[in-house]
């Protein structure tokens, strides 16, 4: 294959970001298609180059076959739908229904959550995953607030071992899922800025009293509301074919949920913590494709130079 | 006038179901065919073939099995499937009921009616 073909078909590959087997399968048999066309080209007295030129001209450009091919594969079905929003309704259902009261509901949430991750993750990260693997990084983040209530020495032990840990499994897990897609980066980090505001909202120390399970209480309907409203966002998410409207979508509802957040708080968050809750949710939607360009212009670069003819 | 890429765009599932009908084919077998049977009327990229094709296979409508060639190389052959046939008959009476009224409209009436 000539540098100038590997490149083409690595273009496609890179923008219509599907799954191995169906990656693998659309992209032989372009290279297949385009392998006919050039015999043909060349036969017909065509020199090499101008017979790839030409064959790559005729085939189209890779943005609009790779959009086709994306829009081809992206819809989910209604199964997928199901399975991608149900983490958002079941952390719904905990504050809608009170369950959160009660240790038991709050061990079985957390292990289905974990659970379903764990098997999505095994079987090939299908897009519903991803929603899944945000409410994973939960009791990480529970672990750090725990460790808020240790003795005062111990804190300061533990906090440093903490934070390098959590931020780098926090790390692997962006890297591994932007290496993917962003936008699935993005659709895993949605709850992050809700999650924080309302934390915000119930606890103005950082650590949960008796005061901020009353505040719990008061606000759980809207808690639940806020989150049931990012399951109806990942289930149009999922029906969604293009990829600017699923981008659109991830933009808006987060910002429309977190502006519901700050009127149900009634005064609890101020106009400058919103607008820092504002700036997270653009980080979450701004610095996955950042990390994706980054980390693809590595593996470009190494390609480069696998391709490049030794020289003396 | 509309572009022919437009009017392959309303059509390209139709035509697709109805070269796959004579016999199963591989991508640059159909963009052949195409060419040869419309005499040239249809042009199109020709990478965009295989989206089109993937779409249908994600259907039902058509089912694609690579086969091994005997100089070694791959084609994935396109073939119809039982649902691939029966849309295919519902497309080709919605496009005869269409043709035959715009034939009705674009010939010429009796005078004087």
């Amino acid at each position: 294959m000539t540098p100038q073909l590997s490149q083409y078909l690595d273009n496609i590959r890179h923008k219509a970001k599907l799954e191995g087997a169906d990656e693998s399968v659309i992209i032989s048999e372009l290279e297949a298609h385009i392998e006919d066309k050039l015999q043909e080209l060349t036969d017909s007295g065509l020199s090499p180059e101008e017979a790839m030129q030409t064959c790559l001209g005729e085939m189209g450009s890779t943005r609009l076959i790779a959009r086709q091919i994306y829009e081809a594969y992206s819809q989910g079905t209604w199964k997928q739908v199901l399975l991608a929003s149900m983490p958002h309704v079941l952390f719904g259902l905990l504050f809608v229904l009170n369950w959160w009261h009660y240790p038991g509901w709050l061990f079985i949430v957390l292990m289905a959550i974990f659970a379903t991750t764990v098997y999505g993750w095994w079987r090939g990260k299908p897009t519903w995953v991803f929603s899944w693997l945000g409410y994973s990084l939960v009791p990480v983040l529970s672990v750090g607030l725990l460790l808020l209530y240790l003795p005062r020495g111990w804190s300061l032990l533990a906090l440093p071992v903490y934070f390098p840990l959590a931020l780098w499994w926090l790390f692997r897990i962006i890297r591994h899922t932007s290496r993917r897609d962003w936008i699935f980066t993005s659709l895993m980090l949605l709850p992050l800025p809700i999650i924080i505001g309302w934390f915000l909202a119930i606890s103005s120390n950082g650590k949960l009293t008796e005061y901020s399970l009353q505040r719990i209480d008061y606000f759980a309907p809207w808690i639940g509301i806020s989150f049931m409203a990012l399951a109806l966002t990942i289930a149009t998410f999922i029906r969604l074919r293009q990829r600017w409207l699923r981008i659109g979508l991830l933009a808006t509802s987060g910002c429309l949920t977190l502006t519901l957040v700050v009127h149900y708080t009634t005064g609890r968050l101020n106009t400058l913590t919103f607008l820092g809750l504002i700036l997270v949710m653009w980080g979450v939607l701004l610095v996955p494709p950042l990390l994706e360009r980054y980390l693809r212009g590595g593996r470009l670069f190494l390609w480069k130079h696998k391709d490049t003819p030794a020289t003396t | 006038m509309v572009p022919k890429r437009d009017l392959l765009k309303g059509s390209s599932s139709y035509l697709l179901l109805s070269l796959l009908e004579r016999q199963p084919m591989y991508g640059y077998q159909i963009v052949k065919e195409l060419t040869a049977r419309s005499q040239g009327y249809f042009k199109f990229k020709e990478g965009t073939l295989y989206p089109a094709l993937h779409r249908l296979e994600r259907s039902g409508l058509i089912s694609g099995q690579w086969q091994m060639l005997p100089n070694g190389r791959q084609r994935r052959y396109y073939h119809l499937t039982e649902k691939g046939e029966a849309k295919l008959a519902l497309e080709r009476t919605q496009w005869q009921d269409f043709l035959t009224a715009v034939k009705l409209i674009l010939q010429p009436g009796p005078s004087g009616s």
